[in-house]
């Protein structure tokens, strides 16, 4: 099992693009019940990561339920650094 | 009808488009915020670890007739001082980390590449840069403190060549400005009396201090876009903690002629001094996660000048702690420093924001 920052930037090497909500989605089933697994804290690991180059943003939407979704991708410069540092 | 599902299109994109803007607004703050408060956490815990070792068990070693050799006296006892805080503070980190659920992933991140790295950039900035900080001051005076402010410039240009961060003239000249107040503040004191190649040398030391904390600002600052920051200070106060306490306590003591580990009993035995250790490890923790954390939400630059602001906040607080709460002499503030804390401010802004970019606003507008 990897520590949860690191499962959340290995899956956008996995994905073209997400947003918190597709990442919660597919880190629910392992990750649902550490305390650091919210929304926020996810957000700023995204937004963090951005802001080091690892992820790039992709654009925004409001949610049905008027949420705002932040999408990112790992562009290739990105990627090849997360799985040169974390591998699996 | 077309009409209408356009202009909820356009509505649509519009609340999205400012809802991401203040979204990202609030996170630019929030970094700066947090890269502000290491600093002033950096200044309590300076505060506390100075009040400390001076008190208790402390005055006798400190004192005449102590019967502990010059060495033991320079070197060993700031080691000891290190250690206890470092230590206290590795003692809450786990503690926090654990309230928090994150004691798990500590495990699994340390055993990691890039837990590997942030061990490492903690022995560079923990003992190494503290140690050669310690050396320089006694051997150059104080000096040496605003030569080890060089750290925000090293720090950003190295995370420009090696993770190619931004680092624009403008932010070059923020920095300079920061770097300008801290001479303003510990520059005055001006260099140690004695042999000139050892002020040199001692100058040597300082700068030594501002290489390894610049290394450690640039690469943890970015170890923490994939360790989370609560983890990242974890692995740092743990392993400078560690190498305090089995590398260079022992060293330091053998090279003294004393009992190294019969001084740290001697120092935990003793209740009147301890417990401001306990605080100081409090701040420390405080004073690097924040500035790790700092680091990695505004990028090693901004976030580094942010933190150089400790070089105000801790005059301040060992003015606020040691001189009006608990009355020791020699703890007043020279009004310099808030002279150099006005210009602090103004190279930080000078960093975060193009100044002419108010005047386009306001033009918009």
């Amino acid at each position: 099992m990897k520590p949860l920052n690191y499962a959340i930037l290995k899956f956008f090497t996995t994905t073209e693009k997400a947003s918190t909500v597709e990442v919660m989605d597919t880190l629910r089933p392992e990750y649902g019940d550490f305390k650091a697994f919210t929304k926020g804290a996810i957000l700023d690991a995204l937004l963090t990561a951005e802001a080091n180059g690892l992820l790039e943003s992709v654009g925004s939407e409001m949610s049905s339920t008027n949420e705002l979704l932040l999408y990112f991708q790992a562009h290739k410069e990105g990627a090849d650094t997360i799985n040169r540092y974390i591998t699996d | 009808m077309e009409q209408s599902k356009l202009l909820n299109d356009d509505l649509s994109i519009i609340t999205a488009e400012s809802a991401e803007q203040k979204l990202r607004s609030n996170f630019r703050a929030k970094g700066i915020s947090t890269a502000l408060f290491s600093g002033l956490s950096y200044g309590f815990y300076t505060a506390f670890m100075t009040l400390a070792m001076s008190m208790g068990i402390w005055t006798v070693w400190y004192g005449e007739g102590s019967g502990l050799s010059a060495f033991a006296t320079t070197f060993l006892l700031a080691a000891i001082g290190a250690a206890l805080t470092d230590s206290c503070s590795a003692i809450w980190a786990l503690g926090i980390a654990a309230v928090r659920g994150r004691l798990g992933d500590f495990f699994r991140s340390i055993r990691t590449k890039p837990g590997a790295i942030m061990v490492a950039s903690a022995i560079i900035g923990g003992p190494l840069a503290s140690t050669a900080y310690v050396v320089g001051l006694q051997m150059a005076g104080s000096i040496v403190v605003p030569i080890s402010a060089l750290c925000p410039a090293i720090g950003a240009i190295l995370a420009r060549v090696i993770f190619k961060q931004e680092l624009s003239p403008r932010m070059m000249l923020g920095i300079m400005i920061c770097f300008g107040a801290s001479v303003l503040i510990g520059g005055s004191a001006g260099l140690a009396d004695g042999d000139t190649s050892i002020v040199m040398l001692g100058i040597g030391f300082g700068f030594i201090a501002a290489l390894f904390w610049g290394i450690e600002g640039c690469v943890a600052g970015y170890g923490t876009s994939m360790i989370d920051p609560e983890i990242g200070i974890t692995i740092r106060q743990v392993t400078s903690g560690l190498t305090n306490l089995l590398i260079l306590i022992p060293l330091f003591a053998y090279i003294g002629g004393e009992d190294g580990y019969r001084m740290v009993f001697q120092a935990v035995a003793d209740s009147e001094s301890f417990i401001f250790f306990i605080v100081a490890g409090l701040a420390a923790y405080g004073a690097f996660m924040f500035w790790y954390k700092g680091n990695a939400m505004c990028g090693a630059a901004l976030g580094m000048a942010c933190n150089g602001t400790f070089s105000f906040w801790g005059p301040l607080c060992c003015w606020l702690v040691l001189g009006i709460a608990f009355g020791l002499a020699g703890w007043t503030m020279a009004p310099v420093a808030w002279v150099a804390a006005v210009i602090m401010v103004f190279g930080i802004f000078v960093i975060a924001m193009n100044p002419m970019d108010l005047f386009k606003k306001g033009n918009n507008q």
